[in-house]
């Protein structure tokens, strides 16, 4: 059985692999554009994930690091003029420093303090940034390649964090620090008992995901060329990443795959009608919580017992 | 120097209706543990609501409160009871993010609805002051406001102390399973509560358009305001909510008078930030 399982997960994910590789081969540009998109959301549903799904932090202000690392590869590269990719590593770089400082503050909280908290930390950037000279207030800033880009390349870039952000957490869950998250979420206070750095853990999971979260913005922007701050550090980033995570399966490493395929498909179908798509995510929501808490592929997992990338060291 | 008092002023009269925002929240939070992330999009509902009717009936927007109050208690009752009940529960996250998923539908909604643009609740009280002598003058809408708040807060005090409903209210707030025993029936009790919160919200809400313009997207600014107030006031104290009120609006003033106006909701969030890390239970609150 178990034999059978390993075999076809290799086929999916080696298919996957290949798909996903060549799609600048074989696609159109609009094929790229939607694979790209796939990716960008992937990386930063997955991040989510981690956060609300494995670590019992629910963040509502992953917009801080969006805007930051957006914001760093804009100022380096059209101020500086930085090499591009060196701007969208050091946007990471940024994130970190900043969710550094941040968790100086809302480490302090718990539960819904803590969301909320993040939330306030976002909008007081959104408001320092458009009052701001240096990066041109609320008209914002466009970023420049010093050579023009290809929509290859930028594809490749946010294929690497996509397949990358799904890598590493599911290392990161079969590792030491994954264990103890585990042994947390089941009961945080026994395992602290035990010798699990409850704060420590939580702390390294909330850095990784500010990382992963500034570098992939920072490719989103070098593709949308264009940065504002009400744009970037909006809450409709953390948003449709809450409804993707939750709709695919909070908890899960397959969830923020689904989820973001979801959301894909059902923003480029709706393009025009924004409103429309965030009503629609929004009421899909809302029924899985209410008739499927672990979402999509939580439901699928307890029903069949099959993962296609479990946490669990066989 | 020039202004001080007068900014001082209406900062204290501003932190009368930032209460009456927060009232609402702190009470949901207090009695059902939830943190309603829809509270400031039933409030900018509510400004719609009103500004529809000033066009149906053509009276001025305190009239409109006469039927956005029904309305509100409906709305807040049927939320309540048809989809929040069904996720309470130990953990606290199911809720947190249906009432999310709530406030996207109707920041969504509000826009298709009513189109992107600024509006307000225009009425004659707007431009009206009312001289106190010296360089000081008050806005009679901020004087409305600020006796409103005053008997939106006192009324549900005595509402939730001296009636029936309001002691089952108290009561399944203390213990569910307890309260169940002597009868009373907690999921009508939590829904009439979250009905009297959305009323509140929709007064606030109406409050808030006559004296500011407001977008289909102001909701979470508000949720911001009212639960920066619930955090610096203590949770469910309703002395703490208005003490917060008046903290908030004041540093917001102030801080538009020092840093420029641009800074001034950076200055409440940063006062906000500083009481959450040092006393994450608030001013008044126990503990």
């Amino acid at each position: 059985m178990a034999n059978r399982f390993t075999k076809i997960k290799g086929a999916i994910l080696t298919a996957l692999a290949v798909g996903l590789g060549t799609v600048p081969v074989w696609g159109s540009e609009y094929a790229m554009l939607f694979f790209m998109l796939f990716c960008i959301y992937l990386a930063l549903a997955q991040m989510w994930n981690l956060l609300a799904g494995y670590s019992g932090l629910i963040s509502l202000g992953q917009q801080s690091f969006v805007g930051l690392g957006g914001y760093t590869v804009a100022v380096l590269s059209s101020y500086y003029g930085m090499n591009i990719w060196l701007g969208v590593g050091l946007g990471g770089v940024t994130s970190v420093l900043l969710a550094l400082f941040m968790s100086l503050f809302i480490f302090r909280m718990k539960g819904v303090y803590f969301a909320i908290g993040t939330w306030i930390f976002a909008e007081a950037l959104l408001v320092w940034f458009s009052n701001w000279a240096y990066v041109k207030y609320g008209s914002g800033l466009f970023i420049k390649p010093r050579n023009g880009l290809s929509m290859a390349a930028i594809y490749y870039a946010a294929l690497v964090v996509g397949a990358g952000s799904v890598a590493l957490v599911y290392k990161l869950l079969r590792s030491r620090l994954g264990l103890g998250l585990m042994a947390m979420r089941d009961d945080a206070q026994v395992s602290e008992t035990l010798g699990v750095e409850v704060f420590r853990l939580k702390l390294y999971c909330f850095l990784i995901s500010a990382l992963v979260t500034g570098i992939t913005a920072g490719i989103f922007y070098v593709f949308q060329i264009f940065i504002q701050p009400y744009k970037a550090f909006a809450i409709d980033w953390t948003v449709k990443l809450v409804f993707m995570v939750i709709i695919g399966g909070i908890g899960t490493i397959e969830g923020p795959i689904l989820g973001a395929f979801v959301y894909v498909v059902l923003s480029q179908f709706l393009a025009e009608y924004f409103s429309v798509s965030m009503l629609i995510l929004g009421g899909i929501a809302i029924v899985v919580i209410l008739i499927a808490p672990k979402g999509i592929m939580g439901t699928l997992q307890e029903k069949l017992g099959f993962e296609l990338l479990s946490p669990r060291r066989n | 120097m020039e202004g001080l008092a007068q900014d001082i002023l209406n900062g204290l009269l501003l932190g009368g209706l930032y209460a009456v925002v927060a009232i609402g929240l702190s009470t949901i939070f207090g009695i059902v543990r939830l943190v309603n992330l829809a509270h400031g999009d039933l409030m900018i509902l509510a400004a719609y609501l009103s500004l529809f009717l000033i066009s149906a009936w053509g009276v001025s927007p305190l009239v409109t409160l006469l039927a956005i109050i029904p309305i509100m208690f409906a709305l807040g009752y049927g939320l309540q009871r048809f989809l929040l009940n069904r996720v309470l529960g130990e953990d606290l996250e199911p809720p947190l993010l249906v009432a999310f998923g709530v406030s996207i539908i109707l920041q969504n909604f509000m826009l298709m609805a009513f189109t992107p643009d600024a509006r307000s609740l225009m009425s004659d009280l707007s431009l009206m002051t009312f001289s106190m002598g010296g360089n000081l003058s008050v806005p009679v809408l901020y004087l409305i406001n600020f006796g409103i708040a005053l008997a939106v807060v006192a009324g549900q005090h005595y509402f939730l102390q001296n009636t029936y409903i309001g002691r089952g209210i108290r009561a399944a707030s203390d213990d569910q399973y307890a309260a169940q025993l002597m009868g009373v029936n907690t999921k009508h009790t939590y829904a009439v509560a979250m009905g009297i919160a959305t009323v509140t919200a929709g007064v606030a809400g109406v409050l808030v358009g006559m004296t500011f313009t407001f977008y289909p997207h102001s909701g979470p600014q508000y949720l911001i305001i009212a639960f920066g107030i619930v955090v610096i006031g203590g949770l469910g104290s309703m002395k703490g909510t208005f003490v917060g009120g008046l903290i908030l609006a004041l540093a917001q003033i102030l801080g538009a008078r020092v840093f420029g106006p641009g800074y001034q909701l950076l200055c409440g969030y940063v006062v906000l930030l500083i009481v959450l890390a040092i006393r994450p239970q608030g001013i008044l609150g126990k503990g």
